[in-house]
């Protein structure tokens, strides 16, 4: 039952991530090989206004630890490891994490923005293996870039929320995890959800889902398709700011946080690259089936669930669980 | 278009060198490659070597993608396989086989191991294309470094620390300079390249060029998509094992590291930059690609004088050319550096009539 | 030659072919018409192998080949063309049309690779022959080393008819050989057609729109309409028939 809770939770942020592929695979029709990169920029941006801002010299002192009167005073008295003390702790660092989060998402927006203008647009309406390819190129020009800017180490990074242990019984079992991740698992599929009512509901998302359907028709009813096409590349780099952040907050920051776009691509095909409710239920299953994998197994044999579990699953199904099968005309 | 080069039998006409000067190009070239074993610095055979070897796991990758346009980014698993199975074959056969005629069964082995291989990674082409295929075949690449990493295999494979090699041993003739590594190298790229071309000019090759330009009309002239797209996998990954164990011949020592993600996307940007589906786009993508980032090593230690803490800067320097490479070349020359050289051949055969 | 029999064919709810019933004679020509969406093309596909028919069978030469696979078919000597041109781009004119020749020929890998020997000595038969036979034949040997792109549509028709042949096919599918040509082209065209089955002796089976080249050169002509059979039998007796007046021009008033 732990396990399945903990995969669950790991599979909201899978799912949260493969958001950001689809996106763009359903606008532009382009798998974006390097969303995990895009991800890890997110990472390293949260770090730099989450923890390198704060702590320069010229920031004001509440940005770095923000320390009310009123939370001194009830911080006095409280024993320690508290529930109580771990909020407070996190409500001390609630200025720099919003700073974090908003950082990361302007610049993440501002990155895919510029991704999308100097590298995507001049091959529009070209191959979509060329689209592809540049994104294997901008896997190396990203990977190299993060470890030219952010040449430190990265240190710990501020919770997103009070990391509060939560202890609770479950059908028998006892249930253990932390505020934290509950969290991380609300914000996840609260995004995930907004996201997919609006491509199902809103103008834009119609806009969307025509170009996706035939450029060419899109574009002569009107609808501008780099538009379309700009705004795909934003919210995948926005979504994927924000499981940055989060990933930053889980296992830390390092230039191999990029690998993880690998796994998630791979769930992205299991789920079918144009069902975001595919993809959702592939990340759940592989978040599950990887805890699983952790407790039968051992963590190395974790690793490698998602692209067992893709090429399984590509033999059975080719275009992957709910994929749209693309009717070949001839 | 000017066909100016008169012809009189259809034998001339099929052949692939057609005029003087492809001739002149392809022999020229054989002749300094051969002047280059013997007068070459020792650090110019270093880089010869890497540059041999990577040839022909891209004259590999090019009949796959090139060719039969069946996109993998999981080739460097097909490197390793060869890589392992050629040291792992070695040292399980020591005693059992003379050493001088050890190659001779463990070269074969390995690339028909890595063929084999091919052809269970290849399975999934049959039902899937394009980005799925990509997909699935970057899937298989981990999965196959991380059963070389696996403990429950480290007795044979090393592990994480991998396996030290030996040199190849031909009937006594132990390969155990880099020079002689080089020859060995050079004549089988030679012969790699040569057979890529052959197999181009049959039957066999233009079933593949039929699958990638239009499959269900390929089908219609009776080609059978699962047999050729199958051999196709399976041809691209005994390259790739020939190459692997040319590699673990060369170095003395295999880290399953060195066969990752990054190999295979090595490969596939070698064989863009050259130039996707041509004869010798493998040839300029591979010289490309390793003498860029050798140059930014030399030019960065000249200015920065090899200062302790900028050193680190160099690696990530490589790897943004690398990427900076492969994407320049998507924008501006899609088919790579041989359309450059075409044209420019072209030019030269037409010379002094007509240009462009 | 080739026999269908009962053939039905839906796509989810849609009917493409209910019931389609006909032959192809030996060496003789038979036309297909109806108006567009009669299921035509859909009957090509299910004869060449790309849709299987939920009911019914396709026979050739007395054989049952209905759950034969497209290159399997294409091995017994069926080939076809496409109503929208489907050439390999990347590849000239004569590689185009030496893949039609592909089924005929045995080089393996291995004789590939090495080339020189049987290969090669397999690859210059070929080449003369496809000279001989389809390429003076079609007349369009100055344009055999040009790239596919750089040819105009009516030559690209050609040069498919020209791959089809290749395949020295016992059956040839026609999917609207002269669609989109002009009235020289079209004229050239049916030519080539009236050719190949005299001189070859060809069974061919051709989907067309242009009226006139159907009535001059179809011996046999077959009928459909949404899917339904509804007439078939020589031009003269089809162009009186009042059903097939009927769903051309609409019911009379």
């Amino acid at each position: 039952m732990q396990f399945a809770i903990n995969g669950l939770m790991s599979g909201a942020i899978y799912a949260l991530i493969a958001v950001g592929i689809v996106s763009v695979y359903k606008a532009t029709k382009v798998v974006n090989f390097a969303h995990g990169y895009l991800i890890m920029f997110g990472a390293y941006f949260y770090f730099t206004f989450a923890v390198i801002v704060p702590n320069q010299p010229w920031a004001p002192e509440w940005l770095a630890s923000w320390n009310p009167e009123w939370m001194v005073e009830m911080r006095e008295g409280l024993p320690m490891f508290s529930p109580m003390g771990a909020i407070l702790d996190w409500a001390a660092n609630v200025p720099r994490i919003l700073l974090g989060l908003a950082g990361a998402l302007v610049c993440n927006a501002i990155v895919g923005r510029i991704i999308e203008r100097v590298l995507m647009r001049p091959l529009m309406g070209q191959s979509v293996f060329a689209m592809i390819m540049v994104t294997v190129g901008l896997i190396s020009i990203m990977s190299g870039s993060a470890q030219l800017i952010w040449t430190a180490d990265a240190a710990n990074v501020p919770y997103i929320a009070p990391n509060t242990p939560i202890r609770f019984e479950l059908f028998g079992s006892m249930i253990f995890l932390f505020g934290t991740d509950l969290v991380n698992m609300i914000i996840a599929l609260v995004l995930f959800a907004a996201i997919v009512a609006f491509v199902r509901f809103t103008k834009g998302g119609i806009a969307i889902r025509a170009t996706a359907e035939d450029q060419s028709t899109a574009y002569s009813m009107g609808i501008s398709v780099p538009k379309v096409f700009s705004r795909a590349w934003v919210l995948a780099s926005t979504t994927g700011a924000i499981a940055g952040a989060i990933l930053a907050t889980r296992n830390g920051i390092s230039p191999s946080l990029g690998l993880f776009g690998f796994s998630v691509l791979a769930i992205v095909l299991m789920g079918g690259l144009d069902s975001y409710v595919g993809v959702f239920i592939a990340a759940m299953t592989v978040g599950v089936l990887e805890a699983m994998t952790q407790w039968k197994m051992g963590g190395n044999w974790a690793e490698i669930v998602p692209y067992v579990a893709v090429l399984v699953v590509l033999i059975w199904r080719p275009h992957g669980l709910l994929g749209q099968k693309e009717v070949e005309r001839i | 278009m000017i066909n100016a080069n008169l012809k009189s039998s259809y034998a001339a006409d099929e052949r692939v060198l057609d005029n003087r000067y492809k001739q002149g190009f392809v022999y020229g070239s054989i002749l300094l490659l051969a002047l280059f074993t013997l007068f070459g610095s020792d650090y110019a055979i270093l880089i010869g070597s890497q540059m041999g070897i990577l040839l022909i796991a891209v004259v590999g990758i090019n009949v796959l993608t090139g060719y039969t346009g069946l996109v993998s980014l999981g080739h460097g698993a097909f490197v390793a396989i060869g890589a392992y199975a050629v040291t792992i074959f070695n040292n399980v056969a020591t005693g059992i086989i003379p050493a001088g005629i050890m190659p001779f069964l463990s070269l074969p082995f390995a690339v028909f191991l890595a063929a084999a291989v091919g052809v269970l990674v290849g399975l999934p082409s049959l039902r899937v294309k394009g980005l799925y295929l990509a997909v699935a075949t970057l899937a298989a690449n981990f999965i196959v470094i991380f059963l070389i990493e696996e403990e429950l295999f480290a007795p044979w494979t090393g592990g994480m620390v991998g396996l030290t090699t030996n040199a190849p041993n031909f009937f006594g003739w132990v390969l155990d300079t880099k020079r002689e590594m080089f020859g060995l190298i050079a004549v089988l790229g030679v012969l790699a390249l040569l057979a890529a071309q052959n197999l181009m000019r049959t039957r066999v090759g233009r079933a593949f060029i039929a699958i990638r330009d239009r499959d269900y009309s390929a089908e219609i002239l009776g080609i059978s998509l699962l047999r050729y797209k199958l051999t196709s996998f399976a041809i691209s990954a005994a390259y790739c094992g020939l190459a692997g164990a040319l590699f673990a011949y060369f170095y003395a020592r295999i880290l399953p590291e060195q066969f990752e993600l990054a190999l295979s996307l090595q490969l596939v940007a070698a064989l863009i930059v050259g130039g996707l589906g041509r004869t010798m786009g493998p040839v300029f993508g591979v010289i490309v690609i390793v003498l860029v980032p050798e140059l930014i090593k030399i030019t960065f230690g000249a200015v920065t004088g090899d200062a302790a803490g900028m050193a680190q800067l160099r690696a990530p320097l490589q790897e943004i050319a690398f990427g900076a490479l492969l994407v320049l070349f998507l924008l501006k020359e899609p088919l790579g550096i041989n359309q450059i050289v075409d044209r420019i051949l072209r030019a030269a055969n037409r010379w002094p009539f007509a240009r462009g | 030659m080739l026999r269908v029999e009962d053939l039905h064919l839906s796509f989810g709810g849609i009917k493409a072919l209910q019931g389609v019933n006909f032959e192809a004679r030996e060496g003789e020509i038979t036309g297909v018409i109806g108006p567009n969406g009669a299921g035509k093309t859909s009957l090509f596909n299910a004869i060449s192998g790309f849709y299987t028919p939920d009911r019914g069978r396709v026979f050739f030469d007395g054989d049952d080949i209905t759950a034969l696979s497209p290159d399997k078919r294409a091995g017994l000597g069926l080939a076809r063309t496409f109503q929208n041109i489907a050439l390999f781009r990347g590849m000239t004119v004569l590689d185009n049309i030496k893949l039609g020749g592909h089924t005929r020929l045995n080089t393996g890998v291995w004789q590939a690779l090495r080339y020189f020997g049987a290969a090669q000595r397999e690859e210059l038969e070929l080449r003369r022959e496809i000279e001989e036979r389809v390429i003076d034949f079609l007349e369009i040997d100055h344009i055999r080393k040009y790239p596919i792109t750089m040819l105009s549509y009516g030559l690209q028709k050609r040069v498919e008819l020209g791959r089809a042949l290749a395949m020295r096919p016992r059956v040839l599918l026609l999917d609207e050989p002269v669609a989109g040509m002009n009235r020289e082209e079209t004229a050239d065209m049916a030519r080539f057609i009236l050719d190949v089955q005299e001189q070859f002796g060809t069974t061919i089976l051709l989907v067309e729109h242009d009226m006139h080249m159907v009535m001059d050169i179809c011996s046999h002509i077959v009928v459909l309409n949404f899917g339904q059979q509804i007439a078939a039998g020589s031009p003269a007796e089809v162009s009186r028939d009042p059903t097939v007046i009927e769903a051309y021009l609409g019911a009379a008033a």
